[in-house]
């Protein structure tokens, strides 16, 4: 990847971003609008819990039936003329969607922004075919130019300041772009209407498929899903499998929440309902259709009932504007496409790889912050202290940890050894404790005293208190 | 390219096994719940003030909205607004109602109206280089200041989304207080088997604040989007 991914774990990333102070700043300052915003925009609706428990359950009931409604979406695209191609791994999907373009011909590229072609890395194979691929969300077309991923699944070019923008820009440009807003957006404008103007191939994601119509829908507030899908000849939607509702009337309530969710707009400003390709006698829109729909560990976390709800999801980002950890350390420490409590929870799930990505579960306070906010009301922190104890059962913390912890079981199981221990800290701790707290401790006591202070073993243990008083 | 990916019985069998049924479910699932909850109702109340909603919603995002007596007061608004844009090209729907209430050829600038008279190219063409758009408004969503626009032939999706200001017009009928009524009447359309092939909603224009969180108007969509509401007493 890049410089961003250095550092093999969390904790080890975490620590290279805490002392990014511009990266932390923007983060904070974003997270905080977005959430301002978003309870604004909830009060305003009102019933918010309402809609909540509304989308949750049609969520759980597209998910819990995704088998019939996959297939009635399937046959919906293809009677709208579309084409559905199913792949069970990225790589399937790469290959896929590499053919599509190969038996049109296709050389410019043009993707709106997704989070599930991020999440196959998509642009990086065609690359590498010398195929011509432009991002064209704002935010994603930054992150190509600086080589970096996305650090939020919203606004995902948080991170970048104004000046290292300009920087970029002023490279594609070869003269001076200046820094300021208006200049920045109208330059990305003037790029990329040429690159959408000339490209023979639109990639899209998928907010929601309507199963019972075979359209899919898009959300975007600069209008360039719009441009993707109304100008090339080909549109390729690429989706992860759970990434529907059963009806029209379900849209509107997902469509509800999730701008307000996300943004606290009561709607984005653009969102297209496509059903497969255009009409015969449109004049514009694309020729052929092609929805990709995408497993690659869904199934994985479908079969897992205790997890199976964080499938509910609808990627609108309210967990990580809320999330204590986040706000410290920013979307790059995650290590992972999706960060943030929902990537915490899921990508040890999609990866299959509960060595690297299970320890995300400890990238939490277990505030439950997340939970509250959660448009489908996933119990997020719920799942992140399952994911711990999936992570321990597979033996992946520590040997170190592990021992402690066996220790401390030993000891405190049995009224004897407890009380012994709790006698030898209290005579121990003395020339650590200062103010009531240990400060500093050694190890391995230290892990915790790092970063946070130990409360000092009180003088006398409730047992003597009770003693005292009441013999 | 068929042998692509897995074939889709393989893939739902997978989906199936995880859900823990033996195979595949054949038949729509029992549903309890379906779309808005019930407290959801388009009450009278929004419906008689759906105009004013429209209006304020709209011109919250600024947006313009002008109210029109005849459909001389909106042939002259027009005018009056290319006049403040200078602009010399316009592409058009060819849409009955609006020309009919717009006379286009009136307007005394370029007017270029999207219809087969002219490959899909030449009109794309057109459309990317003109200063305006004009769009009937299929539905105007009076709780959002939204406009519902269905593509077709002559009904080109590029004319709201390329030029840099985007003009809409209805009459006052196709005010609707919520998205409801719009979903009521594409799953109609659908079961006609007369569903367009894109539906777009139109909330303002073009935006993003993926610089600094400092908003931007006119990313990729048009910059200004105004609209005439014709509503005669």
């Amino acid at each position: 990847m890049n410089k961003i991914h250095q550092g093999k774990t969390f904790r080890e990333r975490a620590r290279e971003a805490l002392k990014d102070d511009f990266m932390r700043q923007a983060v904070r300052k974003a997270v905080d609008t977005l959430e301002t915003r978003k309870e604004e925009a909830t009060d305003a609706l009102g019933n918010w819990d309402q809609w909540r428990e509304q989308g949750k359950r049609i969520r759980e009931h597209a998910v819990e039936n995704l088998d019939y409604y996959l297939s009635q979406l399937a046959a919906n695209v293809r009677n709208n003329g579309g084409t559905v191609y199913f792949a069970p791994e990225a790589k399937d999907a790469r290959q896929i969607i590499l053919e599509i373009i190969k038996k049109h011909g296709g050389k410019h590229i043009v993707k709106s922004k997704s989070m599930v072609t991020e999440e196959i890395h998509l642009n990086k194979a065609l690359i590498k075919e010398g195929l011509d691929v432009v991002e064209t969300d704002l935010a994603e077309y930054i992150l190509q130019l600086a080589d970096e991923p996305p650090s939020h699944i919203v606004v995902p070019s948080i991170h970048k300041s104004r000046d290292q923008i300009a920087e970029l820009f002023s490279n594609v440009a070869r003269e001076k772009i200046p820094n300021d807003t208006p200049s920045l957006t109208a330059f990305s404008r003037k790029v990329l209407r040429e690159k959408f103007l000339q490209a023979d191939i639109g990639i899209t994601g998928c907010n929601f498929a309507i199963a019972d119509t075979g359209a899919i829908s898009l959300v975007t507030n600069e209008g360039n899903a719009r441009l993707t899908n109304s100008l090339p000849k080909v549109h390729i939607a690429v989706m992860g499998m759970e990434r529907l509702v059963p009806s029209f009337a379900d849209l509107e309530v997902l469509l509800t929440l999730l701008p307000r969710s996300a943004t606290g707009q009561k709607l984005t400003s653009y969102i297209s309902i496509t059903n497969g390709p255009k009409k015969p006698e449109d004049l514009d829109g694309p020729d052929y259709f092609y929805l990709v729909i995408l497993d690659n560990g869904r199934s994985r976390i479908l079969a897992d009932t205790e997890f199976r709800q964080s499938l509910h999801c609808i990627r609108c980002g309210a967990c990580f504007n809320v999330c204590p950890v986040y706000r410290q350390v920013g979307g790059h420490s995650y290590g992972s496409v999706y960060g943030g409590p929902i990537g915490s929870v899921i990508s040890a799930f999609l990866t299959n790889d509960m060595e690297r990505y299970g320890g995300l579960a400890y990238a939490s306070t277990l505030c439950a912050a997340c939970s509250t906010v959660c448009a489908v009301k996933i119990p997020l922190h719920d799942l992140l202290l399952k994911l711990r104890h999936r992570y321990v059962t597979h033996k992946y913390t520590p040997a170190a940890e592990r021992t402690v912890f066996k220790l401390w079981r030993t000891t405190f199981q049995n009224p004897k050894t407890y009380r012994l221990a709790i006698k030898m800290a209290q005579k121990a701790q003395s020339p650590l404790v200062n103010n009531g707290y240990i400060i500093k401790g050694p190890p391995p006591l230290s892990a915790w005293t790092n970063s946070r202070y130990f409360p000092k073993a009180a003088e006398k243990t409730f047992r003597e208190q009770w003693q005292q008083q009441h013999h | 390219m068929e042998q692509l990916g897995i074939p889709e019985q393989d893939f739902i069998n997978t989906v199936a096994r995880a859900l823990g049924r033996s195979e595949p479910l054949k038949h729509a699932p029992q549903r309890d719940i379906v779309g808005p909850p019930d407290f959801w109702q388009e009450d009278e109340e929004i419906r008689k003030h759906s105009l004013e909603l429209f209006k304020k919603n709209l011109e919250g995002l600024s947006g313009r909205v002008v109210i029109a007596q005849s459909a001389a007061e909106v042939q002259q608004q027009v005018k009056t607004w290319l006049t403040e844009l200078e602009a010399k090209n316009v592409i058009c729907w060819d849409h009955g109602d609006l020309k009919e209430l717009l006379q286009p050829e009136t307007l005394g600038v370029n007017v270029q109206l999207w219809n087969d008279g002219h490959s899909s190219k030449e009109l794309i063409d057109v459309a990317a280089r003109a200063d305006v758009g004009i769009t009937w408004i299929n539905f105007g969503i009076a709780y959002t200041g939204s406009m519902a626009v269905l593509s077709g032939a002559r009904t080109g999706r590029s004319v709201s989304l390329l030029p840099p200001t985007h003009i809409g017009i209805c009459k006052r009928s196709q005010i609707v207080p919520t998205m409801t009524s719009v979903i009521k009447h594409l799953v109609d359309l659908r079961g006609q088997g007369h569903l367009p092939a894109t539906i777009n909603f139109i909330t303002g224009p073009s935006r993003t604040s993926d610089i600094e969180m400092d908003l931007s108007i006119g990313v990729h969509g048009p910059y200004r989007t105004w609209v005439i509401v014709l509503d005669e007493q």
